[in-house]
């Protein structure tokens, strides 16, 4: 018997470098998730994340983060340290993080420019296994202001399978129109309106010429087909929710339409960001500040530096990595806030979500990958330890974390993306991280 | 051509029984019982079955090819057909024959095992066209091969073209002018700005000025880069099967057209106080006084006069109400712009209701701008038909290309821009019908210099890789410790890329020895104010040079700062993006250089260039696996196989050590299988330093760029070498480094790998640019004119969904 879940699932994963990763058909609905996860937000600061700005002096041993003090550029976390689980002593040297290991830094495999994802990342294979929403997959991009005008989607982080990259979006305006343009009143509705019927018309034309085409061309020209497919179909699927949506949108402001600096998208970005995992649009939001690259801009924060230039500098005691993770640790504490503002069961959102902080770039920007720290946020409906900090030897990778959160989320496996053999050489053990579970 | 190795008179004489009167691609009836297993038994198990596992590897329980135990026949497939197995020790070898024969069934049952795991295509990537064994295809062409085709296909255009084609709805380009043949012209490709980024500006002829500094000014000026993308992977990467276009592309494609169309209807997006026929004129608005402006889209100011193309969509605009004639003449003007062919009555008629639908529902001037925009996403403006679904094919399955796929195809063979009228006049009065009439037509285009041939600069780009330099990160302590000057120096590496385009220009101009040439000359493009350095001693430029001191009113010489001394040389001009051409020199924007010539004792050819050299290097030293890799690959053709994933491929870091002593790790066994193949290669360019510098001393000892060319059978190709330049020389004389450069235009041209039903294409080409003197034009002519190129292997069936 086919599954109605088995069959979105596979159409999720034949919709290849699809900027709309999958096309599941409603909001978020009752699943058999372990403890009742819902939902999970990746985020990953480019240019590396060095353990010395996240763990308290001292600390070389795994313990509780009771009475210890958070390190200045994770403390505004400090309020929040009894529900976050600082993990030190993974690694990632089969992936080539210098310089970014792209689709590597989710994928646990081998990453670097230019280079198609392997398999999919483990963002949108725990997107597949939550409870459905509209759009599974959200991928957020921030980076300066001529890049994201410039480039306003780009595919660095997340992928549906191999050779199928799923496209972040940096340009609010853009994707505020894609998510809540349906909602919009007067000539912007009928601007709305009018581009949907050009958009479906397109679709029959791009449509009509593949029965022209040999079977191998059919098979590539059904990407162009499906493209047009998976914006026609969202944004049905989003007209037909417009009501419920109309209570999430954010205030389209003027750091949406007239930013002052980088920083005033990224925070649109974040707003839009936790709007669609408040209104249950999504169930997994991957951020990407610097995008995956080893370039990025924070001159909202008085940091003139920008670019290749930051990562060649050591991150701990310095003022503008400070500042940087400063502002990565307030972004975390919204997103933890937003979620715990809104009811779900018996408590809040927050208390089934879970935020996983780390770096496409392991520990700094040249590394070997020896060592890649995480900041997990939030308990994942209780399967995570909270208010602790971990201290492993270095002998398992961040496959296995993954693996982690996908037992946690009630998909047990033995590893994630990493074949028997090349376990055996960089993985020390089988299964989840057992240190990290409650 | 040398026939080296014994088993090619047996394998060829043997070739009929084998193989029938067919070609090799695998047939039905072979399996893994009558063919794989049979192969795995008599070379494989001796050394890999479960009691031996040499080197961890067991197959004596691997059954047909899965999608589980893909990965481990993939690497049998590739030791294989690169000969790494069985070992050249061992007496027992399959046939040259027998490998090919056991590597396309192997390939075919992956991409049945792999269709729903993401595919399989590895052995149809150009990294793999080496594969396929050297001496097969040149050695004495075997009987009953089957006729040379291509599959029918669609071929999604190039960035470029695309990037051109839209360029040409907003812009004018000067004609090309034989006094300054360097000069960006019409039909040129879209050169990169000084962040090495190709777009498409709005309205920067009209530019008369803007507030700030050239920062400010990059920043304010608007434009686009191409919503295709390409993998940035090293060598030739156009072929069809790599692309398509995603739901993103095509958003992005949509947006830029509203935006392209609003600018052809409308002009600059600004304020009516920006435009001015003089910047004095401007006066700043109350709002704008006293602010500081840099950057802002209302810090530019533009001409009054128009300098755009005026075309029917400027009509319509400029047009009482919406008549059905300019409605019509817009649609059919866009539709050939954009898929360079008129639009059927069917076709415009289509676009027709969709533009008026549009206009109904948002007025005309909102309704103009969406409703012509579907037309940017039609097939035809993106992806490029070869279907060849006309004619009678002959009794293999080929049709010869015709009327608009044939002129459409040797015109994308050169050009960017559209077709000529003398081509499409050819195709439309039936003068475009056999391979002779083909030839009058690209003879007539490769000897038009006013025609710009983008494409064949293109081919140069991806075969040596020389444009990479400026996208290769560089520490900025190794950087500066090697001789760089950080502030200039990503934007000099992209205008070095430029020079070295113009010097394959004017070495394709002169159109002689153009392959040897390129290796061996000592001519340069050179920009004196920024590359000088580059091209300098590492020693002499090391000496502390005396620092420029304002208040002395002294500025050190080029000789007291270390820099080497080059004559005069004479004046020429490279492509510079318009937008950056302000700039000046030193940033990237003068188009003026100087052809020059180098010390022959320090440099020979593009290989011994920074752009090359920096090309294939690393952010802290060089790379002498990837520079091995790139000669081993593109001059030798050879190959190696992709490293699997158990592999940890990092050098030890140690700072004070020598590259040479630093990858003494890929000597270890399990390595040196592959690494003896690149890296003696490498190593002799360990006489330049990571950013291009020549240099004696190396961690302070003296430079040893030893090397030695190995495996090709060839006496007067194998050898130790004492560095670069002696290593160049002996390669640039081979014929089988001719031949190998051959196979790379030919995949390059026909965007698919060769097989060896192509081998007499191959060689025809190979005869027409050895018997011309080695002629680009004459080897370009020959590949455009085979049957590779023109006929087209029709498949009845035909996709539906």
């Amino acid at each position: 018997m086919i599954l109605r879940r088995d069959l979105l699932r596979q159409m999720a994963a034949t919709t290849a470098a699809s900027f709309l990763p999958a096309a599941f058909p409603r909001l978020a609905a009752a699943s058999p998730v372990r403890g009742g996860a819902k939902r999970v937000i990746f985020f990953l600061q480019n240019q590396g994340f060095d353990p010395a700005t996240a763990i308290p002096k001292d600390l070389k041993e795994s313990t509780s983060l009771s009475g210890v003090t958070l390190p200045e550029p994770i403390n505004p976390l400090e309020p929040y340290k009894d529900r976050i689980h600082i993990i030190n002593g993974l690694h990632g040297k089969h992936t080539s993080p210098s310089h970014s290991a792209f689709f590597g830094a989710l994928g646990g495999y081998r990453g670097g420019i230019g280079v198609p994802p392997a398999a999919a990342t483990i963002d949108h294979v725990v997107s597949g296994l939550l409870p459905e929403t509209i759009l599974p997959h959200l991928c957020i991009g921030m980076d300066s202001i001529e890049n994201m005008q410039a480039r306003p989607t780009l595919a660095t982080l997340s992928a549906a399978g191999a050779g199928q990259p799923i496209f972040m979006h940096s340009n609010p305006n853009n994707l505020y129109q894609m998510l809540f343009g349906g909602i919009a009143s007067g000539d912007v509705k009928q601007r709305h309106d009018a581009r949907s019927k050009v958009f479906n018309q397109i679709e029959h034309l791009a449509g009509d010429y593949s029965a022209m085409l040999p079977p191998e061309d059919w098979l590539r020209y059904r990407t162009f087909v499906s493209g047009f497919r998976d914006i026609n179909g969202l944004r049905e699927r989003l007209a037909g929710v417009s009501e419920h949506l109309k209570q999430f949108a954010p205030a389209r402001d003027t750091k949406f339409t007239n930013p002052q600096f980088e920083t005033d998208w990224h925070d649109s970005l974040l707003e839009l960001g936790i709007s669609a995992l408040k209104s249950g649009l999504t169930n997994v939001l991957t951020i990407a500040s610097g995008r995956g690259e080893i370039f990025g801009s924070w001159k909202g924060l008085g940091v003139t530096t920008t670019g290749h230039n930051l990562g060649h500098m050591d991150q701990p005691g310095n003022e503008i990595w400070i500042k940087i993770r400063q502002y990565n640790c307030r972004m975390l504490v919204k997103l933890m806030q937003a979620l715990e503002s809104i009811p779900e069961g018996n408590g809040t959102m927050m208390d089934n979500s879970l935020i996983v902080y780390t770096s496409n770039n392991a520990d700094k920007q040249h590394t070997t990958g020896s060592n890649w720290p995480f900041i997990l946020l939030g308990n994942c409906a209780g399967q995570f330890k909270t208010g602790q900090f971990t201290q492993l030897d270095g002998k398992r990778p961040i496959n296995a974390l993954y693996a982690t959160l996908l037992h946690a989320i009630g998909s047990p496996r033995d590893r994630f993306n990493l074949d028997k053999n090349a376990a055996s050489l960089y993985d020390s053990s089988v299964g989840p991280i057992e240190q990290l579970l409650a | 051509m040398r026939l080296s190795f014994w088993w090619k008179l047996e394998a060829f004489a043997a070739f009929g029984a084998l193989l029938g009167a067919s070609n090799l691609n695998a047939k039905q009836q072979d399996s893994f019982a009558n063919l794989g297993k049979p192969f795995l038994e008599k070379y494989c198990l001796d050394c890999h079955d479960g009691d031996t596992q040499k080197g961890k590897v067991a197959l004596h329980e691997l059954d047909g090819v899965t999608a589980d135990n893909a990965e481990i026949w993939k690497r049998v497939w590739e030791q294989v057909a690169l000969k790494e197995m069985p070992p050249r020790k061992k007496e027992t070898q399959p046939s040259p024959l027998d490998r090919v024969k056991i590597s396309n069934w192997i390939t075919s049952e992956l991409v049945s095992a792999m269709k729903e795991k993401g595919g399989f295509t590895s052995h149809l990537r150009p990294v793999k066209g080496n594969h396929l064994d050297h001496d097969l295809l040149f050695g004495k062409l075997p009987e009953g091969l089957e006729p040379p085709s291509t599959p029918a296909r669609i071929w999604r255009i190039h960035p470029q073209e695309h990037l051109t084609r839209l360029n040409d709805l907003i812009s004018f380009e000067p004609p090309h002018n034989p006094s300054q043949p360097g000069l960006r012209a019409h039909g040129d490709g879209i050169p990169a700005n000084s962040e090495g980024e190709v777009k498409v500006y709005f309205g920067i002829d009209r530019i008369i000025g803007w507030v700030g500094g050239s920062a400010a000014y990059a920043a304010a000026i608007t434009g686009f880069p191409s919503a295709l993308t390409t993998i940035s992977d090293p060598g030739l990467r156009n072929y069809p099967l790599l692309y398509s276009i995603n739901g993103s592309e095509a958003t992005q494609i949509a947006n830029h057209a509203e935006d392209i169309l609003r600018y052809m209807a409308y002009g600059p997006k600004a304020e009516p106080f920006q435009f001015a026929n003089n910047p004095k004129e401007i006066i700043l608005p109350d709002e704008l006084k006293g602010r500081d402006i840099r950057g802002l889209a209302q810090s530019v100011f533009y001409s009054k006069e128009p300098k755009r193309p005026l075309t029917p969509v400027y009509d319509l605009i400029q047009t009482e109400g919406t008549p059905e004639d300019k409605l019509t003449s817009a649609v059919n003007f866009l539709f050939e712009a954009l898929t360079f062919r008129p639009p059927s009555k069917q076709e415009t008629q289509t676009y027709l209701a969709l533009l008026k639908d549009s206009i109904q529902v948002l007025g005309k001037d909102e309704g103009v701008i969406l409703g012509l925009s579907p037309i940017f996403l039609d097939h035809d403006a993106l992806f490029r038909p070869e279907l060849a679904n006309y004619g009678k094919p002959d009794m293999h399955g080929r049709v010869m290309l015709q009327g608009n796929e044939l002129a459409l195809a040797i015109n994308a063979a050169l050009c960017y821009i559209a077709p000529d009228k003398f081509l499409k006049e050819a195709a439309a009065a039936g003068r475009l019908k056999t391979r002779e009439d083909v030839r009058r037509e690209v003879e007539r285009i490769l000897n038009d210099d006013g025609i710009r041939k983008p494409r064949i600069l293109q081919f140069f780009r991806e075969y040596f890789d020389y444009d990479r330099a400026g996208r290769i990160c560089k520490d900025t302590t190794a950087l500066k410790g090697a001789g760089g000057e950080m502030a200039k120096y990503y934007v000099t590496m992209f205008s070095m890329a430029a020079s070295t385009d113009r010097l394959v220009e004017m070495i394709l101009k002169e159109d002689k020895n153009v392959l040897a040439e390129l290796l061996t000359t000592t001519r340069i493009v050179l920009d004196e104010k920024a590359d000088l350095r580059y091209f300098s001693d590492f020693e002499a430029l090391n000496k502390n040079p005396p620092k420029a001191d304002r208040k002395k009113d002294f500025t050190p010489t080029a000789a007291e700062l270390g820099y080497i001394d080059l004559p005069k040389g004479t004046p020429t001009e490279v492509r510079v993006e318009k937008a950056i051409a302000r700039f000046g020199p030193g940033l990237g924007g003068d188009p003026k250089r100087v052809l020059t010539t180098l010390p022959a004792e320090q440099r020979m050819g593009i290989l011994t260039h920074p752009s090359w050299l920096v090309s294939h290097s690393d952010a802290m030293d060089n790379h002498a696996i990837h520079r091995g890799r790139w000669v081993l690959e593109r001059l030798l053709g050879g190959a190696v196989p992709d490293i699997p994933i158990t592999v940890d491929a990092m050098l030890p870091d140690e700072a004070h050590q020598t590259l040479r002593h630093r990858m003494r790790v890929t000597r270890e066994q399990e390595c040196w299988r592959c690494h003896q193949k690149m890296d003696p290669l490498g190593l002799p360019f360990e006489m330049y330093n990571h950013v291009g510098l020549y240099r004696t001393t190396d961690k302070g000892n003296p430079v040893d760029a030893t090397g030695e060319i190995l495996g090709t059978g060839d006496p007067t190709l194998d050898g130790p070498v004492s560095n670069a330049l002696e290593m160049i020389q002996r390669l640039a004389k081979s014929e089988r480094v001719t031949q190998v450069f051959v196979r790379h235009a030919f995949r390059y041209w026909m965007g698919r790998n060769e097989t060896l039903n192509d081998a007499p294409v191959l060689q025809a080409a190979y005869h027409a640019y050895r018997d011309s003197g080695g002629s680009m034009r004459a080897l370009i002519a020959s590949l455009v004119t085979s049957d590779a190129f023109l006929y087209r292997k029709v498949d009845q069936q035909r996709g539906t969904e």
